[in-house]
């Protein structure tokens, strides 16, 4: 059984250095993973006919190499190479050549804005804490790993919102029933308890004011009824 | 540059010095003020925290704002800077405070943020 992450997984160097490689694929915590982005500051660079070569720092390990092939139909000019002391976005597949890792960038920025650095770290440990969270629970891996914070590299992120599946048994069950309810005013808070017999009131009135607090449902005609937001 | 740039160097804020005694580290803070000797300066971290960065030659240029050292901590808990970027606030302000909580969360997750 094959865990194969879609997405493009913010990690360190220390992280890249220590995948695992298998035939032809790399593993962090069991999940293949391809495409990574890292951010770190620019060490050298050296520009040669059909790449430039980057050695990036992200204080993790020692810096790591990473490839831009440059097209070499552009007339120059296309692919200026990023100085030392940068501090840059990479976005990348990992790559293993004689037990050396690397990194072949599909995009090299600078950063702009020196918080994007910060984002990105916590993004790692998000990503890297929701990958071991899918080995444990042996289900799927999550549709997006990043937020906003690459979303300006041109897609590559995903963009998508992080999945919450926080909701207790009890939350999912009165969701479901505001859910299916196909009444204008939706549903009261007097018809949940007929239907859910097996809670107090007050309990359906915590899990009616979680929902709603996370945005999930939305009072109506008054505080006793309730629509989802998700409602067709 | 130094070999210094080779081995893992924890992000730390001045609480963690004491911790890191020997060990090379990155520490990002504001340059609070500058020796006239152009040898020494102090930062302070996310918390206000003052650290004293020493350099064993002096400053060749004016230095401000926020910056990241990397360097080894000393015995009197101050950081031998080995070398020195300025973070570029050119378009945004570098939140400094922020970055500190960052810091709290890759320490308390090293799992998951290793260096090394």
């Amino acid at each position: 059984q094959r865990i194969r992450s879609q997405n493009i997984v913010p990690c360190t160097v220390s992280q890249l250095l220590a995948a695992e490689q298998v035939d032809e694929t790399f593993r962090i915590r069991d999940v293949e993973i391809s495409q990574v982005t890292i951010m770190g500051i620019v060490r050298h660079a050296e520009k040669a006919p059909t790449n430039i070569l980057y050695k990036v720092d992200d204080m993790t390990a020692a810096p790591m190499d990473v490839r831009q092939w440059v097209d070499t139909d552009e007339a120059g000019g296309e692919n200026v190479v990023v100085p030392p002391g940068t501090y840059v976005k990479v976005a990348g597949h990992l790559r293993s050549f004689q037990n050396k890792k690397s990194l072949v960038a599909f995009k090299i920025m600078p950063l702009e804005n020196m918080n994007e650095f910060t984002t990105h770290l916590l993004e790692i440990v998000n990503a890297h804490m929701i990958l071991r969270k899918n080995l444990t629970s042996a289900s799927r891996v999550p549709q997006s790993f990043s937020s906003a914070g690459i979303g300006d590299m041109g897609g590559y992120g995903g963009g998508g919102s992080l999945p919450v599946n926080g909701l207790t048994a009890h939350q999912s069950q009165v969701l479901n029933l505001i859910k299916n309810c196909p009444v204008p005013e939706g549903m009261s808070l007097q018809e949940l308890k007929l239907q859910l017999h097996n809670m107090s009131m007050s309990t359906i009135k915590q899990a009616v004011e979680f929902l709603s607090s996370e945005g999930h449902i939305y009072s109506t005609v008054d505080d006793d009824h309730y629509k989802s937001t998700d409602a067709e | 540059m130094g070999d210094l740039h080779e081995v893992p160097r924890p992000r730390i804020a001045t609480g963690h010095l004491a911790q890191h005694i020997g060990r090379p580290v990155c520490f990002v803070g504001r340059v609070e003020k500058i020796h006239p000797t152009g040898k020494l300066f102090v930062l302070s971290d996310g918390e206000g925290k003052h650290t004293t960065v020493e350099l064993s030659e002096p400053l060749e240029e004016e230095i401000s704002g926020v910056l990241e050292v990397v360097g080894r901590v000393t015995n009197q808990a101050t950081i031998m800077c080995m070398s020195y970027v300025q973070f570029r606030e050119d378009k945004s302000p570098f939140d400094l405070e922020i970055y500190n909580e960052a810091l709290k969360i890759i320490h308390e997750f090293p799992e998951y943020f290793p260096f090394g």
